[in-house]
């Protein structure tokens, strides 16, 4: 019991991840009918942005010594005699961290932003009018050029990122049996579960939530209803990618950070697609299922089978519902 | 008429003798070309980019003190994204360009692909980044070698090591690829044979591993060792990171590609010295330990002074490509010493007769090629504090 | 989109070829693709060879995408399959002839193409594409595995066999290439026939819209299902060249990453044509090493300048990509009837 309520954890742990770099390529989808397959590389530009605020500079020469490494009066004497794995020094040493973690977090937003509107405005706006497949294709290309252009900016090299949050496992007892969880895993998690909700919020009271979702319906009646749809566009693409930053700057923590992590976005297009395109709640529920399901074949049968357990997950779901868990049917006309 | 277009297509075909006799005569040999192919895009861009300087340095170190029986040598190197199909059109583009008297393979992949083609005219002695046991093999290989102990005997020599220490229990981490695999098998054996109980084999994903289930099931095996083989910058810092964050007091190890000190530096100064301590098999000496290396003091010097910032260090996939293309280079040398024509045949069959060769610095025991490849190899420990790794072995041969 | 092509006559629909232009341009190119191997070195034969494979695939995915409107990112598997197939022929009769191998890998293909074509009448566009895709994944994943090793060589892939003509071993590169190239010619040319016949009008009903066509009579299942058999087929065959043109067989050969080429080289072609696939191919597979000759050209094969190249070199070719969808949205092929347009009304056009 013990162990599957700990992998249980683990697999939701993972799911939250899938779903938060799964919502940009679902709000994308929503507003402009196109999936982006650059989104992985999108991320990795957020994770890339996150690198440079919070490690490259802050390294410089020009910057005061404190954003490196804070170290209050207060901060060394509660670190004072803590052993070096231990929780307390863990969250010594995140606090210590806090000014770059946060300086990374909002250049990384901020660039991904433009990031994202520069590729809407250069790549996606003169595609309009032409067949979706063609704009998805031209996401294609983008996978190039994005890792062309990082590997040229950033080198190639892996490089390591601060977490998000404090690094200490947490142990605790449920039904008698001990599990454990990572506590940057759990401070990733709930990051990613306040976006993911957020964004439904603002989707559903907000005006620019209903434009969103009028265009999604309808792109030629919410132009005539004055919406602006290519407003409308770009607020996808820059949503897309400032919760794409902060996927980035989780990914990069866990993982290390080099040009390929932009693979990691194809696997999530299997989680989408599962989840049905157009719905978020959708998406967050095959996110947990696609995480907890690769947990628990991690624990039985070992990786070389989690590696295509999304893609006989997708594949069973999308041929009982053809449009995904919640994906609503396209009506198609004669 | 007929006269001045009678000496028009002359001085035409003089023009085209005299455009085409420079091409002719370069192919008489006046440089030693070898090709390679790296992968400076792809997963694996980290180590090509740090691999590909070193082929020019070592060309030009080449060249500088007077090339090979006279003559210069030359590198021509190729990107191939790691796609082994494209390292095989970088290689009939070189073989197509003229004469090739060496090549640098990229992968295993790529050494597997173009293994059955080496025949004939094509035939080129051909090295490599790769270690796979494979491609060890005389027989069935005679074109391709490894300038060091294969997969299996770098996990053999880590397993005695263990053995040697009093361990008893191993877990094996590998990620889900051929370069993972590769010794699995034979790790298997020699655990049976000396006694070690495999605790656990924990297969990953190559990147983007789910770190978590691993530490789980790690801590629930607990074991006193784990190999970790098949990776090159990724998975493992995170994997020791998690580890050692959990408290587990498991001792790690890793192989030729997961032991880069510029890999492990740059972890320890961005998230941490939790690699403190990590372990694991070299082949080679470490670029800094050049006191008993003269050869490295001699590539020290030749950078300082191409280079006066030079750091003083050479990552050790670079020095793969330096021993792999040293043996090349005395190959050569003793098929010109015997005056014998230069084909990869008579390539080979000098390489094959290396024996008790001292290579300043590489190795700590005299080497030979006989079973095109070399079977030593040192266990050394990582420290955080000196950012070194130190031996904590002898040589151990296999 | 295509929307169909313009003809006065049934004389004109049934013919092969439409002008003079394209009949003797044909003949042309076989001459030239006949005595290419008399002045090409084995690079160049090597990338012909490659070429020609893959414009038997792209072709076989036009048949699908282009003509039928199904989407699949999962054509590498039947590659996969194709190649496979002949590599386990050849284990168990040790010298058979090619063109028999080719057959059943193309049946076996087709096979495989059925199979994944029976969820196409449910499930459509992007979720299909997604489907073929996770079906690719998993075919692959089967290769890989350490019981399926004896006969696929699992991950460390697999030597593959020579074609043997009446005992005549095909070794070099020339021997190979006058072996694919005929094969290639017939394959387009039949792909080209299709499409004057009731079946290929058909698909071309179910591509503009598929309830149309169902009401027109035609069994979208019936001529789906075949659609994803003959594309599969077509690949299958692509495969069992693959198989012998390559002296080993890895299973990332196959990956996603083949299965995207494809759909690119279809794309930067021009959809639903027939020259769309061999201009698409052309293109994709040349401007790589056509960039790595620049850039072998400009550092000299300095390993240290390469460092730089090699990235610009994938950014150069993702904006050739993009900058084709953008400037010439209908592939290669529409610069191709401009330029015939303009040719066949000179003077009176630009």
């Amino acid at each position: 019991m013990a162990q599957v309520i700990q992998y249980l954890l683990n697999g939701i742990m993972n799911g939250a991840l899938y779903a938060l770099i799964a919502v940009g390529i679902v709000s994308i989808f929503k507003s402009t009918k196109v999936v982006s397959f650059a989104h992985g590389h999108v991320i990795m530009f957020g994770a890339y942005f996150y690198f440079t605020f919070a490690v490259i500079l802050p390294g410089a020469e020009f910057m005061p010594d404190w954003v490196a490494k804070w170290e209050p009066e207060w901060l060394l004497a509660y670190k004072e005699g803590a052993a070096m794995f231990s929780p307390k020094a863990a969250i010594a040493a995140w606090v210590s961290n806090l000014p770059r973690i946060v300086l990374g977090l909002v250049g990384s937003i901020v660039c991904n932003a433009l990031l994202a509107v520069f590729i809407e405005r250069a790549f996606m706006r003169p595609l309009l009018g032409q067949s979706s497949l063609s704009m998805i294709l031209c996401t294609v290309g983008l996978i190039w050029v994005l890792e062309g252009s990082a590997s040229l900016i950033w080198s190639a090299d892996i490089d390591q990122v601060p977490p998000l949050g404090p690094n200490f496992p947490i142990r605790f007892t449920v039904f008698d049996s001990q599990v454990f969880l990572f506590s940057s895993s759990v401070v990733n998690f709930v990051i990613a579960l306040i976006l993911f909700i957020g964004l439904m919020l603002v989707l559903r009271y907000t005006r620019s939530g209903v434009a969103v979702r009028a265009t999604a319906e309808d792109q030629s009646t919410a132009y005539a209803m004055g919406i602006n749809v290519p407003a409308v566009f770009t607020t996808a693409w820059v949503v897309a990618a400032t919760t794409g930053a902060i996927a980035g700057a989780i990914l990069a923590s866990r993982n290390g950070l080099s040009p390929t992590l932009g693979l990691f976005g194809l696997s999530v297009l299997a989680v989408v697609l599962m989840g049905g395109l157009d719905s978020f709640a959708g998406v967050f529920i095959a996110s947990m299922i696609i995480g907890i399901f690769e947990a628990f074949t991690q624990w039985q049968f070992g990786g070389e089978y989690a590696e295509i357990v999304p893609y006989v997950l997708v594949l069973l779901v999308i041929l009982w519902r053809p449009n995904g868990l919640m994906g609503q049917a396209e009506i198609e006309r004669i | 008429m007929s006269m001045k277009r009678r000496t028009f297509i002359k001085a035409g075909a003089a023009l085209t003798a005299a455009s085409v006799a420079p091409a002719i005569v370069r192919a008489e040999e006046k440089v030693w070309r070898v090709g390679g192919s790296l992968p400076m895009t792809g997963p694996f861009a980290t180590a090509g980019q740090l691999v590909a300087p070193a082929l020019t340095d070592f060309t030009m170190m080449v060249n500088d003190a007077g090339g090979i029986g006279g003559k210069p040598m030359k590198i021509e190197v190729e990107d191939s994204g790691y796609i082994p199909k494209n390292a095989l059109a970088n290689f009939e583009r070189a073989l197509a360009g003229g004469p090739l008297h060496g090549y640098f393979g990229d992968s295993t992949g790529f050494m597997e692909l173009v293994g059955p083609s080496l025949t004939g005219d094509k035939a080129v002695m051909m090295m490599s980044t790769s270690f796979a046991s494979s491609l060890a093999d005389p027989a069935k290989r005679p074109y391709q070698f490894m300038a060091g102990p294969s997969y299996q005997d770098q996990v053999e020599i880590l397993l005695r090591d263990i053995a040697d220490k009093g361990g008893e229990t191993v877990a094996l981490i590998y990620s889900d690829s051929e370069f993972g695999r590769d010794p699995i098998p034979h790790a298997r054996k020699i655990c049976e044979a000396l006694g070690l109980r495999i605790v656990l084999e924990e297969v990953t994903k190559t990147a983007g591993a789910d770190i978590e289930s691993h530490v789980t099931k790690l801590a629930q095996a607990n074991p006193e060792y784990a190999i970790l083989q098949g990776y090159v910058t990724g998975v493992w810092p995170q994997l020791i990171g998690a580890a050692r964050a959990f408290g587990l007091p498991t001792q790690f190890m890793g192989t030729f590609w997961g032991m880069e000190k510029v890999v492990a530096d740059r972890v320890t100064d961005q998230a941490g010295p939790f690699l403190d301590g990590y372990q694991g098999v070299m082949p080679y000496r470490y670029f800094y330990d050049m006191e008993d290396a003269p050869y490295y003091q001699e590539v020290n010097a030749w950078k300082k002074n191409q280079n006066p910032d030079f750091p003083g260090y050479i990552v050790t996939w670079a020095l793969e490509a330096y021993i792999n293309l040293l043996i090349w280079k005395k190959s050569m040398e003793m098929t010109i010493e015997a005056d014998k024509p230069i084909t990869a045949d008579n390539l080979m069959a000098s390489m094959r007769a290396i024996n008790d060769w001292d290579t300043r610095g590489f190795f700590g025991k005299p080497v030979s090629l006989a079973e095109h490849k070399i079977g030593q190899g040192r266990v050394y420990r990582y420290s955080a504090e000196s950012k070194l790794f130190t031996p904590v072995s002898d040589w151990i041969e296999t | 989109m295509i929307t169909g092509n313009f003809k006065t006559s049934y004389a004109a629909d049934e013919s092969l070829w439409n002008n003079w232009a394209k009949r003797y341009g044909f003949v042309l190119a076989v001459v030239f693709l006949l005595v290419l191997p008399l002045f090409a070195d084995n690079y160049v034969l090597l990338l012909a060879g490659q070429i020609a494979i893959y414009v038997i695939a792209v072709t076989g995915v036009n048949v699908l995408v282009g003509y039928t409107g199904l989407m699949s990112l999962g054509h590498g598997a039947f590659f996969a399959v194709g190649a496979y197939t002949t590599v386990i022929l050849h284990q168990y009769v040790e010298h058979l002839f090619p063109l028999i191998t080719l057959l059943v890998s193309i049946v076996v293909a087709a096979g495989f193409g059925f199979l994944f074509g029976l969820p196409s009448l449910r499930v459509k566009g992007l979720y299909l594409a997604v489907a073929t895709l996770s079906a690719n994944f998993i075919i692959l994943f089967f290769i890989r595995q350490d019981w399926a090793a004896p006969w696929t060589g699992g991950r460390q892939g697999i030597e593959t066999p020579n074609a043997m003509f009446f005992g005549q071993e095909m070794l070099s590169n020339t021997q190979k290439y006058y072996f694919i190239i005929p094969i290639c010619l017939a394959m387009v040319l039949f792909a080209q026939n299709l499409f004057r016949t009731r079946f290929g009008r058909a698909l071309i009903g179910i591509r503009d819209n598929d309830h149309s066509a169902e009401i027109l009579g035609i069994s979208l299942y019936a001529y789906k299902l075949k659609s994803f058999a003959i594309s599969a087929a077509y690949c299958g065959a692509a495969g069992s060249l693959w198989a012998y043109f390559f002296p080993a067989i890895l299973p990332e050969d196959f990956s996603l990453n083949l299965s995207i080429t494809l759909v690119v080289c279809l794309i930067a072609g021009g959809m639903g044509r027939t020259l769309g696939p061999v201009f698409g191919t052309l293109l994709i597979l040349l401007i790589p090493e056509m960039l790595k000759i620049v850039s072998g050209w400009a550092t000299g094969g300095d390993g240290r300048a390469l460092i730089h190249f090699s990235s610009i070199r994938d950014i150069v070719f993702g904006l050739i990509i993009i900058l084709f969808l953008i400037f010439e949205p209908m592939g290669l092929v529409s610069i191709w009837d401009r330029f015939w347009r303009v040719v066949a009304r000179w003077p009176f056009s630009k």
